[in-house]
This record gives structure tokens, C-alpha cells and sequence, in this order.
């Protein structure tokens, strides 16, 4: 009790100081007001995990909020107790300073929370105008008022500045242009306090650029925002206080402007960052691995053509849509439609599927981790040895059948005619395991058990298991904690080194910047420029990617441009 | 280089690490077997007892209803065929997809084995030929006819890109009419004895019944195979990867087309053998047979814990399935429970079914969130240590 209060009187003078900072209108009256949300000792167990513990801080009204922390540290778990997902084990929330207790979202929902989810909560089969509607659909009798929806819908977008038409059906539209219309649909149910859950996480650019501003208006009307997320930059723009949440536990709660990205690392990993990003090792290149001449692909990318060398990190940068992964994909063998010319060691390939790519030595980490990667019902060793079960020696039947028992090739084997080897294939994820220090209970465990990170080890070990010499990295670290990150940071830099080949694609300019040996810049599909590692600066890859001559580019492209020089 | 990395051979080569930790046993089926021995106790309790008059003796003896073998043997008879297609069935539903034409498949294997073996059967024009091909013959067409159903189910799958549902649809009704029209709505009879007494109705007298032990047999040795397949083979651990995810498989190289093709020709095979062992069992087929086996043999999948979302089931949790099926059917006759009500109380027992799977799942999780939660806390101590 007594601890409470001191943290409350601490949290108002930390309040003070916030508002004087941001130099917020009326201070003063800022004081006085009942904070927004107030935390009071929220616990939350699922079976096995304490996911909080006793967490209390409050959130002002009309601030933007930023919770940190690494995955796991209970960012989400928290917005979903607000926003009435979860109902907490202990303590309670308070809601201008009246306790409160949501027992589903819709109990929330009318108590002025809304949330904005890390995936989409909206229906991608209906249009526009009927999600926006959806909780109080107008109606003439039984029937739909078609002019009525279309009206409020059109108000409800022109809120959040939204250009699309409400009669677009959901599903088509991208994913920055539905994560805005999820904010109108919040809005639109009257929502005064918004969570919003890793918004950014798949977003452009251009697109969270769009949503710093939505989120600057929404605070001058006294919106009150909780912003998740792990991007320091994005917090540090639009944010005015920070809570640090760490393995469950409430760390600290300050403004913004009496911290740094680096104590806040440090806060939330217990850690100072210099033991986690190790100095990038720049390697001698060797022989040329993958060639690619001439790559088009109709309506996807045009005239791709680049080499990559063995001990290379090759960093592929673009903003989102600018072809990137689809020209991944097209060189792995997953587009019909590519043409040109590949090169697999000096030898003319044609790769018509990612059999055939994974056979020549090329792997590829998908971006989407759920979808192109992990098998849930499998476990993680299981999931680990996927790609090597192929019969490395002779083709037919002869080789797999009958000269099987005689291959030369048994130690890079783990079948015996059809069937596994089950012993061989234990001993070989227990080694991955340990190269890749993939933290897991037992190989036995299901793999949707492990935290990011770990999977996206599982899957690395996956492509280097199946002793793939070239490697497709395609986002290798989205939505992976800070730790893990590093981690792989590091193996990224190891296994070039060890001579492997790498194309990484990635959205983060820092994580390209740190590990490449050169960077590829693409933009609307064409190869805007190579650079090398030390003439690769962050201003130099934003123009490329938007584009030099601002005035021939897309709007978002302009955008992104002025800001690269400013 | 301390960590030197990452090529395979070096990777296999390196010093192995203390031996790997023991597998933990992955026998899912505990919670099926409970219930099979718990329904087979009830029965046996409940089902009350029966006079029998010995027949070489002619003293009459008292027996329990249900423990008495020619009752056991049909059990083992009627779950035989429902056990060996819904093994089929759970491959496919492995994968993902779902096969509505093994009922079909059954029946048309069925009817072109019969007008077979009716050819050559004591009536049949063909009379007199040798035993010694005609049999292979006939399994071999029954089995044959059942796995080219299947591989057509399969073309619709993987290259006409139609839902298996639509595609197995479409084929439930096809084959069925194809059996039809071939059968012109007739039933055939009078098979090679060879292949009837000689062979699937051997029969062994034992304990004052005969007893069929070739259904069984045949039964078991598919689901050991198909068990063995499952876990060992390397098709098999496509099937559960397709299944839990198909474009991860895909993008981790896997022939995803030939596995598809590979199960659905399996459930079609499986139709192929129930289809064999019915025809010389009860020595005719006609086009109505096997009609709503389809069913059946799902239920008996899922019940067996195959989840239709694809990803998970196994081979003897198939053969439990269908044996809890028919011994709620056998235990209704025996329990001289109104036969109107056989198809309530299945129903019921179908649902409680994946209820009780999913309770049990959710216990896993707990169990495996336990285990995520060790390995946090083992990873804060080393973190703690390497501060220190």
C-alpha cells in the first residue's frame, strides 16, 4: 500500500515534468485530471508463465504512451487487458480514476479502449465501409442504408485520412491502408484511449510516417494512445513517456526526453547493448556464388542483375513493394512468370522450383515466419531437419534404393533407403541446436513453443542444415527481441565468414547498414544503385530508395525523399 | 575459431555433444486405449452372459456375451474394414485434405472384383480355370482398381487445384455410378472357393467357434505398416509437414505435389484392401456397397485424434477409432439397447470424442508452457552467471 502511493506521487511529479517538457497545453490542468489508465498491481498468469507481475503506472490523458520491452517482457499481454481480451489475475485497472473491470472487449470498447492489433482483427471479405460500421451497421428496416453506410464511412476514414473507397472490399487493400482503417474503426466506436499493438511492424516507410502524423492529431483532440513496440525510433518521435516492462515486471516509468535509446535497451534487456552488437567483421570475398542477369518478372520487378560472392553479406534494400522479395522468391523458383538468367556457381541454372533451388545450395528464410516457415504440429527438431531428408547421393531409383546402403555420402544423410535415420537426425539438431544456442526445453517440444527468435534459428538451421551455400535472408529479424536479434546479427556474420553467400533483405536500414558488404537499393522494381559498404550511408540508401528527383516519384516516394535531406 | 562455422560436414564432423537426450515416448493413443478398455470392461461387465451348447459335447456351457470369441471375431471382422480405409483417411486428413469417395472407391474395387471372381467362379464362363492366378488376379484388382481411384482423386487435387472436398464429392458419385452401370444393378455371386473358404474366410476352429483370423490379420499388418510409415519413413514426415504447413514445406523444397498424390492413391489402396476382404468374406458385392462408409471412416479418423486442420493423427489412433465405433455398435446389440437409437448415441460419442482431444491438448500445452518456462528461468541464470 505504502508503495503504491509513493510510486503514485512519484508518477505525478514525473507527470509534471512530462507535460512541462512536451510544453503541453495547461499543465496545470494536466495535474489535476484523473490519469487516463492507471495500472494497479495488474498480475497475469497463463499455465506455467507469469506473464505480470504486480505491474502499476499510469498513463495521462492525451499522452502517447510507449510500452517497451522484449518479446515476452508482457507489452501485448498488458494492451490486451486493457482492451478487454484478457482479464487480469490480480490487481485492477482504473479509468479516470474509477476502477474498472472489462470483461470482454466489447465492455472495453464501450468504456472508450479501443485496440489496434499486431494482425489484422477486421473482416477481409466484407468492404471498407461495412468494418467501419460493423457494430452499428444503419439500416432502413432489415435492410443495409447503403447511402447512410457510405456517408459515415467516408466521414470516418476523412478522420483518419484514409484515401480509399469504402466500397473496397478489405482483403485488397495494403497492409498500412487497413492497419489506418483499423484505427478509424476504433475511433469510430467512440474510442477516447487507443492501444495500439506493434502498428508499425509491418508497415513502409512512407506508411508509418503516415501514422506519426495520425497519431500527432489524435493527441491534439486528447486521444490517449498505449503505443507497443520495439522500434526506438518511432517512440522517440511520437511518444512523451515510456514504460520499460522486463520479464513480466515493471521496470521504470519516465518521459522520454530524461532517457536515450541506449539506457532503454539497457533497461529492458538488464544489459548494456555494446555486449550485444559485436563490431561487424568485414570479410575477404571469394569466389562469385550466385549471378543473376537480366531477372524480370512482369508487374513485379524488371531487369534485376547482380552478383554475390561467397563470404558476402549482400544487403537488399527497397521500401516495401519495391519488389524485393519477389525478385527472393523469383530466384528461388516460386515465380513461373520470372525470366533471365541465373548463375549457381559460374554454372547456368534454371530453378523452376524451391526443390530444384535447395538441391543447387540455395536457401531461403522466408519473411513470414508463420507462414513460410515453421510447421506448428512438428517439433522443433523436426522442424530443424524439414529440408534434409533428400537423398543427397545418386538420382532414381538406383541411387536412392538400391546403391543407398553404399553411399559415399552417409555422413550428410539421414535416410537409409526411404526411411530416417532417427538416431543420426537427433544427433544432428542436438548439434544445431548448440551452434545456433536455439533455446528450447527438449528438440521434442513443439515448435510454436519457442519465442521469436529461437524460431527464426530453427529455420536458419533448417537452410544451413540442408547445407544451402547461398542464403536468402528475407527479413531475418522481424518482430525478434532485441537479444535474439543480436544473435543473429552475429550468425549472419559467422556464416559469411565461413563462406557462405548472403542476401539479406531488410526494412531496417541500421540492421542492412551493420552487416553488408554492399547494399543493392531496389525501387518499383529496378535496381536503383549498388553501393559498397563505405560509401553506403543512411541518407545515400534513402534516396535511392525513393528515388533522387522527387518530383518523378509517387507521392510517399516524395515524402521520403525530403525527409532522407532533412 | 572457437565457433567456427557453419558448413554441414564441418557441423557433422565437430566433436557430437554428450549424447542427445532420450526421445520421449510419443504414444498419443493412452487416452483411446483407456476408453477402449473401459468400454470393453462395461461391456463385459454389463452385457450379462450367455448359454452355448458345446457342439462336439453337447453340454451347454455359460459364457460372457461380449468376452466370447466368434462375438470378438466379429468385432475384429466388422472394425476390420473400417479400420484399414480410416487409415487411408487419417493419411490424407494428415495432410490437410479429406477423401468423401473411399466409400465409392470400396464399392466400385468391390464390384470389379466380384464380376472377376463371378467369371471365374463356379457358375461363371470362365469356370475351372487355375486357382493360382485368378486369386493374385483378384487381389489384384481390387487393390489396383482402388489405387487408380485414388490417383484420379489426386490429379483433381494437385493439378486441377480443386478443393479435395469438391473433387472427392464429384468422385463419390462417379465411381459409384461407374459401379452402377457396370454392375447394371445386379449383385454378383458364386466366387472360387479358393478365394472365399481358402483364403479371407479361413477359418479356425477354436474354443467351439470358428473363428476368421485373416481380416484381423490383415488389419493389424496395416496399421503396423502404416504406423512404421508414419514415423519412420520420409514420406511420412512430408505428410505431417504438408499437412501442418504447406507453404513452409514448399519453401523447404519439399516434393508437396507427389506427397498429395501419394496419400490420396493410399486412401484409395486402403478402399482397395476393405473392399478385398469384403468381397471374399461375404463372397458378393453389388453397387450398394459401402454406401456412407465415407462417414464412417472419417468419424472413425477422428475419433481416433486426426485433426481435420490437418497435421496431426496417427495410424493406430485410426484403428482405435473405428474399433471404439464398433464395439458401441456390438455393445448396443449386446446391451439389447433399441437399435433406433445406434445412430444417437455414435453421434455422441463422435463429438465427446474430439472434445476429450481437445481437453487433452490443452493439457499438453500447459505441460509444454512448463517446459518454455524452465528453459527461461534456466536462461536467466546463465545470464546472471555470465554478469557475475
Amino acid at each position: 500500500m505504502h508503495a503504491a502511493r509513493h510510486h503514485e506521487t512519484h508518477a505525478r511529479g514525473l507527470r509534471q515534468t512530462a507535460a512541462a517538457g512536451c510544453g503541453l497545453v495547461d499543465s496545470r490542468r494536466q495535474e489535476q485530471a484523473a490519469p487516463a489508465i492507471a495500472f494497479r498491481n495488474v498480475s497475469k498468469r497463463f499455465p506455467g508463465v507469469v506473464a505480470l507481475h504486480g505491474v502499476s503506472f499510469e498513463v495521462r490523458t492525451g499522452s502517447c504512451h510507449a510500452l517497451m520491452g522484449e518479446n515476452g517482457a508482457g507489452k501485448s499481454t498488458l494492451g490486451k487487458i486493457l482492451a478487454g481480451i484478457y482479464q487480469p489475475d490480480g490487481g485492477h485497472i482504473e479509468s479516470d480514476g474509477v476502477p474498472r473491470r472489462f470483461r470482454s472487449p466489447l465492455e472495453a470498447r464501450q468504456a472508450g479502449v479501443g485496440i489496434v492489433h499486431q494482425e489484422l482483427a477486421l473482416c477481409p471479405n466484407l468492404s471498407v465501409a461495412e468494418n467501419l460500421c460493423l457494430s452499428a451497421l444503419p439500416r432502413r428496416g432489415v435492410v443495409v442504408d447503403r447511402e447512410g453506410l457510405l456517408t459515415q464511412a467516408k466521414r470516418f476514414l476523412n478522420e483518419v485520412g484514409a484515401d480509399c473507397d469504402p466500397e473496397d472490399e478489405l482483403g485488397a487493400l495494403s497492409t498500412g491502408q487497413t492497419q489506418l482503417i483499423q484505427i478509424a474503426a476504433a475511433l469510430a466506436t467512440g474510442a477516447r484511449i487507443l492501444v495500439m499493438d506493434e502498428p508499425t511492424s509491418s508497415l513502409s516507410l512512407a506508411e508509418a510516417r503516415r501514422l506519426e502524423q495520425l497519431i500527432a492529431q489524435l493527441r491534439q483532440r486528447g486521444t490517449t494512445i498505449l503505443y507497443v513496440s520495439h522500434r526506438m525510433e518511432e517512440i522517440f518521435r511520437s511518444c512523451d513517456t515510456v514504460t520499460v516492462l522486463r520479464d513480466g515486471g515493471h521496470v521504470a516509468t519516465m518521459p522520454l526526453e530524461q532517457t536515450n535509446p541506449d539506457d532503454l535497451v539497457r533497461m529492458m534487456i538488464g544489459r548494456s547493448l555494446a555486449q550485444f552488437f559485436p563490431a561487424h567483421a568485414a570479410h575477404a570475398a571469394g569466389p562469385e556464388r550466385l549471378r543473376v542477369e537480366g531477372f524480370s518478372s512482369p508487374g513485379k520487378f524488371r531487369d534485376v542483375s547482380f552478383s554475390l560472392r561467397a563470404g558476402e553479406v549482400l544487403g537488399l534494400a527497397g521500401l516495401v513493394g519495391s519488389g524485393r522479395s519477389e525478385v527472393a522468391l523469383g530466384i528461388f523458383g516460386l515465380d513461373p512468370a520470372a525470366t533471365g538468367r541465373v548463375f549457381v556457381e559460374n554454372q547456368p541454372a534454371r530453378i523452376r522450383n524451391p526443390r530444384e533451388a535447395m538441391s543447387l545450395g540455395i536457401g531461403l528464410v522466408g519473411e513470414d515466419r508463420k507462414r513460410q516457415g515453421m510447421v506448428p504440429e512438428m517439433s522443433c527438431g523436426e522442424n530443424v531437419t524439414l529440408a534434409s531428408l533428400h537423398c543427397p547421393g545418386g538420382r532414381g531409383v538406383w541411387g536412392r534404393f538400391v546403391h543407398c546402403p553404399l553411399c559415399a555420402r552417409k555422413a550428410e544423410c539421414l535416410r537409409i533407403w526411404d526411411f530416417i535415420r532417427l538416431r543420426s537426425e537427433r544427433q544432428w539438431v542436438a548439434k544445431f541446436f548448440q551452434l545456433l544456442r536455439v533455446r528450447a526445453a527438449s528438440p521434442d517440444v513443439s515448435a510454436v513453443t519457442l519465442s521469436g527468435g529461437n524460431q527464426q534459428k530453427l529455420i536458419l538451421a533448417r537452410c544451413l542444415a540442408r547445407n544451402c551455400r547461398i542464403l536468402i535472408l528475407d527479413e531475418p529479424t522481424r518482430g525478434v527481441d532485441v537479444g535474439a536479434k543480436a544473435e543473429i546479427h552475429r550468425f549472419i556474420d559467422e556464416l559469411a565468414s565461413a563462406g557462405h553467400a548472403i542476401l539479406m533483405i531488410s526494412s531496417e536500414l541500421p540492421e542492412v547498414l551493420n552487416l553488408s558488404t554492399r547494399v543493392l537499393v531496389m525501387r518499383n522494381g529496378r535496381v536503383a544503385g549498388i553501393l559498397d559498404r563505405s560509401e553506403a550511408t543512411q541518407e545515400k540508401v534513402m534516396q535511392l530508395m525513393a528515388g533522387r528527383n522527387g518530383a518523378s516519384q509517387a507521392s510517399p516516394a516524395t515524402q521520403l525523399a525530403q525527409l532522407a535531406i532533412a | 575459431m572457437e565457433s567456427d562455422p557453419q558448413t554441414l560436414p564441418a557441423v557433422i564432423a565437430a566433436e557430437s555433444p554428450a549424447r542427445p537426450p532420450r526421445r520421449r515416448s510419443r504414444f498419443k493413443e493412452t487416452g483411446l486405449l483407456g476408453v477402449m478398455l473401459a468400454l470393453g470392461l462395461m461391456l463385459s461387465i454389463f452385457g450379462g452372459s450367455l448359454q452355448v451348447r458345446d457342439r462336439d459335447t453337447g453340454e451347454t456351457r455359460t459364457v460372457n456375451k461380449f468376452l466370447r470369441a466368434d462375438n470378438l471375431d466379429k468385432l475384429a471382422k466388422n472394425t476390420s474394414f473400417f479400420a484399414i480405409m480410416a487409415i487411408g483417411a487419417t493419411f490424407v486428413i494428415i495432410t490437410g485434405g479429406i477423401d468423401l469417395s473411399v466409400g465409392s472407391i470400396y464399392c466400385l474395387a468391390a464390384v470389379c472384383g466380384a464380376m472377376f471372381l463371378n467369371h471365374f467362379g463356379p457358375r461363371g464362363a470362365g469356370a475351372g480355370a487355375s486357382p493360382v492366378w485368378v486369386v493374385p488376379m483378384a487381389i489384384l484388382i481390387c487393390l489396383g482398381v482402388g489405387t487408380l481411384c485414388g490417383l484420379l482423386n489426386s490429379v483433381g487435387v494437385v493439378w486441377l487445384r480443386v478443393h479435395p472436398f469438391v473433387i472427392t464429392l464429384g468422385t463419390m458419385a462417379i465411381f459409384r455410378g461407374v459401379a452402377f452401370v457396370m454392375t447394371k444393378a445386379q449383385a454378383f455371386t458364386h466366387f472360387p472357393a479358393e478365394f472365399t473358404d481358402g483364403l479371407i474366410r479361413y477359418k479356425v476352429a477354436w474354443g467351439g467357434a470358428n473363428l476368421f483370423p485373416v481380416p484381423l490379420a490383415i488389419m493389424i499388418g496395416v496399421t503396423l505398416l502404416a504406423a512404421w510409415y508414419l514415423r519412420r519413413a520420409v514420406t511420412g514426415r512430408h505428410v505431417f509437414a504438408v499437412g501442418g504447413n504447406e507453404q513452409a514445406s514448399l519453401f523447404s523444397g519439399l516434393p508437396v505435389s507427389a506427397v498429395k498424390l501419394k496419400v490420396y492413391a493410399f486412401s484409395g489402396l486402403t478402399a482397395g484392401i476393405a473392399a478385398m476382404i469384403m468381397l471374399g468374406y461375404y463372397g458378393s458385392a453389388s453397387s450398394d456397397a459401402g454406401k456412407g462408409y465415407e462417414l464412417d471412416v472419417i468419424a472413425a479418423a477422428v475419433v481416433g485424434g486426426a485433426s481435420l486442420a490437418g497435421g496431426r493423427g496417427t495410424a493406430l489412433g485410426a484403428l482405435l477409432g473405428a474399433l471404439i465405433i464398433q464395439m458401441i455398435n456390438n455393445g448396443i446389440v449386446i446391451l439389447n439397447i433399441d437399435q433406433n437409437y445406434s445412430q444417437i448415441i455414435i453421434g455422441t460419442v463422435i463429438v465427446l470424442a474430439v472434445l476429450l482431444d481437445r481437453v487433452n491438448s490443452v493439457f499438453r500445452e500447459k505441460r509444454l508452457s512448463r517446459a518454455a518456462q524452465l528453459v527461461k528461468e534456466s536462461r536467466n541464470e546463465e545470464a546472471s552467471e555470465s554478469k557475475s
